[in-house]
């Protein structure tokens, strides 16, 4: 029963990385750009959350008011921060995102303090027997319900409706969808809009599940985040993923059976450099 | 050099605004992480130790001169440590210094310390060879293993509890404690069952709560710093798992019950500051802390505090063939952690608290005060 429990931990911790990563994957697809930054918009989201559901009581509001407020800054980062370096080769918007990224995190500590945030009543926090001895708490049911829901819902999104059709043009060959007539720059719009409020609702739910939003919050999702579009394949959304849930899963049972050599982000690195070893373009990436 | 922060304090009393204007201020230096990951602890850490530069100069400063606190920000790093460490004493030329920050950055910077002759307090960090960079470098609070011994104690001893899992942080904090408690643990008659160990960035434990839960141990020791053990003990409870966590002073902080809320009841630690405490020197350390800051005191605060009077008590005392090194060394002090003196190696000698969290505050437990079993080490 241990196995299926590190398992379901797995699929949890894959869930949130899945969340977050699929943002990066969304805005390189687009623009070619890593966005470093991207993480801080996760930490934010998670603020957000533990402030709104702290005043309110109102945990879905919270959440709610993460994503979309979130997704707002989201574009403000594409606006301000990319759009004047699209000219440039990428690694420039690359060091912008990390500056952003490191300025955000005193950002959070001169705003919101430097002891971080804590839930007072933090909701779902109970666990139920779902088997004879298999427990799971009401939070982790959430994460990985709620990944299912918002990622088919992006999909549907992306596969039949009007604004997926342009999305998926603009991705494939900017200037002939241009010249259909799609307005890219919406199109943009959207995708920082999206790719954000995903990272700002795993922020929300791991403020949950940690019961602790603090300044540095982001700092290990930055890099995870980056190595799993790596491993997925750069761009490719079901290999971000599928590497996602790889991840959760080895880092889960890693902890527990070499933890003690290495601890679970070297397990999460020593996995990537194996796979890139034999498939350098990544899980399900093009050659 | 990456300074982001170089305040230099001074606190005047109200009584030295009348004294002769050519006294000397005597500057020493102080070192804490202020901002990254560590900067909540740089923070209590900065305020204990202001509030007790306030203090001395509101009861008259060191010989009638004005005690002034150099601070910079080191970012719990050795990479800023150093060069802040060369800057104080070349440029600041500070008679002493205090590290309130963790044992990565302290042990970095004392060497520089003991090259140039300028005595070097650690007010909270453990690593043990801290005190070995030489005969300059004094520390106020327990070493790693001093610590993990008593856990070891308290657990086997007094608690009665003998099946143990160890849940150990990644770092020379967490390593020296899990070294003396395993050292010890065998005396007590302590079986450890399991241990898994994380890393400092880590805050969701899912698979070592899933494993522990299997495990069913009568007790979990594990160390941590609160921003860790918060989640930890908090997903723990919710997990079902209701064995006693024993801790130590890494969860010292009100931030600790914060965090973990309601889970955080009945959690026992290791650590230097008694709150129930009715020593005059600690009461006041509490009242004056929370009055300044409006935090509720902790365990850095308290260290940060205690090497500050503890360095003024030698600054008083030293002068006249006596050098400041050596009035360090023969401290015999009550501060706000208890009653300081020092060791051959400059460890200190005394007394550890235990504290259990009782209705969201942490309160007195018992004591562990046997000398010999605690000793640290003298060389």
């Amino acid at each position: 029963m241990i196995y299926l429990e590190l398992v379901v931990q797995g699929i949890v911790q894959g869930s949130i990385y899945a969340l977050i990563a699929l943002g990066l994957t969304l805005v390189y697809g687009l623009l070619r750009i890593l966005h470093v930054a991207h993480a801080a918009l996760f930490t934010l989201g998670g603020y957000i959350g533990v402030l709104v559901t702290n005043s309110t009581g109102n945990f879905p509001l919270a959440m709610l008011t993460a994503m979309i407020v979130v997704g707002f800054v989201g574009i403000a980062v594409y606006k301000l921060a990319y759009e004047p370096l699209l000219e440039k080769p990428p690694y420039i918007a690359l060091i912008a995102s990390i500056a952003l990224f490191i300025a955000s995190e005193e950002i959070f500590r001169i705003l919101f303090g430097p002891y971080g945030l804590s839930y007072t009543n933090p909701p779902l926090q109970l666990s139920f027997e779902l088997l004879p001895d298999f427990y799971l708490k009401q939070g982790e049911l959430l994460v990985i319900v709620g990944s299912i829901i918002m990622l088919t819902v992006l999909a549907l999104v992306s596969g039949k409706t009007r604004m997926g059709v342009s999305w998926r043009a603009t991705v494939t060959d900017p200037k002939m969808a241009q010249a259909f007539g799609i307005n890219i720059q919406h199109v943009r719009y959207w995708n920082f809009f999206v790719g954000s409020a995903l990272a700002a609702a795993a922020g929300v739910l791991v403020a949950l599940l940690n019961n602790l939003v603090e300044p540095t919050m982001g700092s290990v999702t930055s890099y995870k985040a980056l190595a799993i579009i790596v491993l997925g394949g750069l761009g490719s959304i079901r290999g971000t993923l599928i590497a996602s849930l790889a991840i959760g899963i080895i880092e889960s049972f890693g902890t527990i059976y070499i933890g003690h050599l290495m601890n679970r982000d070297a397990i999460a690195f020593a996995f990537l450099i194996v796979v890139l070893m034999f498939r350098p373009q990544g899980l399900l990436g093009a050659k | 050099m990456n300074i982001k922060k170089n305040m230099i304090a001074t606190f005047l009393g109200i009584g030295l605004l009348t004294s002769p204007s050519f006294a000397d201020n005597v500057r020493i230096g102080f070192h804490a992480p202020l901002t990254g990951f560590a900067a909540s602890d740089g923070k209590s850490a900065q305020n204990g130790a202001l509030l007790a530069v306030e203090q001395i100069n509101a009861a008259g400063g060191i010989k009638g001169d004005i005690l002034e606190l150099v601070i910079y920000d080191d970012q719990a790093s050795p990479k800023e440590s150093v060069p802040i460490a060369q800057r104080l004493v070349e440029k600041d030329k500070v008679v002493a210094t205090i590290s309130g920050s963790y044992s990565g950055a302290t042990r970095a910077a004392a060497g520089i310390f003991q090259e140039s002759g300028v005595p070097y307090i650690s007010a909270y960090a453990i690593h043990p060879d801290i005190t070995r960079a030489g005969d300059h470098v004094f520390r106020t609070s327990f070493v790693g293993e001093v610590q993990g011994r008593a856990g070891a104690k308290l657990i086997g001893e007094a608690l009665g509890l003998k099946r143990v899992v160890v849940i150990t942080l990644q770092n020379d904090f967490g390593k020296s404690l899990a070294a003396g408690f395993k050292e010890k643990a065998k005396e007590f008659g302590i079986e450890i069952v399991a241990e898994y160990e994380y890393s400092i960035k880590d805050r969701q434990f899912g698979p070592i709560v899933s494993k522990v839960r299997s495990d069913k141990p009568d007790a979990i020791y594990a160390s941590g710093y609160f921003f860790t053990a918060g989640p930890l003990v908090s997903q723990l409870r919710a997990a079902g798992i209701d064995a006693p966590v024993i801790g130590q002073e890494g969860y010292d902080s009100q931030k600790f019950i914060d965090i973990a809320g309601p889970a955080s009841e009945g959690v026992i630690i290791t650590t230097s500051l008694d709150r129930d405490s009715k020593v005059p020197e600690t009461m006041n350390f509490i009242a004056a802390f929370e009055k300044m800051s409006g935090q509720k005191s902790d365990m850095v605060a308290a260290s940060a505090h205690t090497a500050v009077h503890v360095l003024a008590n030698a600054l008083r005392t030293s002068g006249d063939g006596t050098s400041l090194r050596d009035a360090i060394a023969a401290t015999d002090l009550t501060a706000s952690t208890g009653h300081i003196s020092f060791n051959a190696l400059g460890e200190v000698g005394k007394a550890v608290q235990v504290q259990i969290v009782r209705d969201g505050n942490w309160h007195h437990h018992s004591v562990i005060d046997d000398a010999e079993f605690l000793a640290a080490p003298t060389e």
